[in-house]
């Protein structure tokens, strides 16, 4: 992998885990999401309801747009009827960004 | 009354859209105004006119980037835009009614998505959608019309379960005829007969329809959401 795949690649997961920051901003001590590759944003696993799923979107959206300078949508048809769908881990959701900024 | 406020409107060249505009404007709020067609008019303090098609999802997407960019925020959005075209059902055009589809209702979902996502950080904001005596009265030749102006209540009414958690409240105005371009697009002698059926059998002036957008955007309207005012005593 060259540096410059690295790069993006760390500038996306940040961006992933500023938005759940984010959201632990606006949560409860007992409440928090733990920041990793492996945090769990839908199905089972996932402590996140469906309205911080939405704000980790809506935030996520915008800072990669940001970051890149591109608008990109993680909701359009493509990314729900996706197996998995891109939300499944932090991860998965980094790879199908990197997708969506390369083309 | 709205100093620093930032306030979205769509349909903002003309009509209702121009009046709740030149109405925010006066009380000192940063206006910015989607219409579809470039604004060639004197450039005014505090007016920010963007080229936007309501009705398409990448021309939203970008006029709300630069919205972003620019202020950072709305506060409120008023969802005028729309498009009329008045004919009996079975010669009416689907490019027509595909038209009211486009800009009254996928419009209007559009800006109000947008714009939550955009009220969501400061947790306060306020949406009113403008809708019309067409969706109660449902004159004939108005099928698709009034569909859509019913529809843009709807909208109202679930978004508000959707954003009421974020402060943000969304109610529907719904006017009755007034001397906008819009009224010549229909038969004066029709809309003259609808109103002359009204309990309050006059046209609405402006004061009508800012005195209902300054109850819906106002601070201590925050526990009022999912409404649907109708002019005149239609209902």
């Amino acid at each position: 992998m060259d540096m410059l795949t690295q790069d993006k690649e760390a500038a996306v997961m940040a961006c992933i885990y500023k938005a759940v920051r984010s959201l632990n901003e606006e949560r409860g001590a007992d409440e928090q999401i733990a920041v990793g590759p492996e945090t769990c944003f839908f199905g089972e696993g996932s402590a996140l309801d469906s309205l911080s799923l939405v704000s980790v979107i809506v935030d996520l959206e915008t800072l990669v747009s940001d970051e890149f300078g591109r608008a990109i949508s993680l909701t359009d048809d493509r990314a729900m009827g996706r197996d998995p769908v891109p939300f499944t881990d932090a991860t998965t959701l980094k790879n199908y960004l990197l997708e969506l900024l390369a083309e | 009354m709205y100093d620093g406020k930032i306030v979205l409107v769509t349909g903002a060249r003309r009509g209702v859209g121009q009046l709740v505009a030149e109405h925010f404007l006066k009380h000192g709020a940063q206006v910015v105004g989607f219409s579809r067609h470039d604004d060639t008019g004197e450039p005014r303090p505090g007016y920010h006119p963007m080229a936007v098609d309501v009705g398409n999802a990448d021309s939203v997407a970008r006029g709300f980037e630069r919205v972003r960019k620019q202020f950072g925020r709305v506060d409120i959005a008023i969802n005028n835009a729309a498009v009329l075209t008045s004919q009996y059902s079975m010669i009416m055009p689907a490019a027509a009614a595909q038209g009211m589809l486009d800009t009254n209702v996928l419009g209007t979902f559009l800006v109000s998505r947008e714009a939550a996502k955009l009220m969501r950080r400061g947790k306060w904001g306020r949406i009113v959608n403008i809708s019309s005596m067409a969706a109660s009265l449902q004159p004939m030749g108005d099928s698709v019309y009034a569909a859509t102006k019913a529809a843009v209540a709807t909208l109202a009414n679930v978004m508000a379960k959707e954003f009421a958690p974020m402060n943000v409240t969304c109610n529907t105005l719904g006017i009755t005829a007034i001397e906008t371009d819009m009224l010549g697009l229909l038969p004066r002698d029709k809309v003259d007969a609808l109103i002359a059926g009204l309990p309050i059998p006059r046209y609405a002036l402006a004061d009508d329809v800012l005195n209902v957008v300054d109850f819906f955007v106002a601070e201590r309207s925050s526990y009022v959401t999912a409404q649907t005012v109708f002019l005149g005593g239609v209902n």
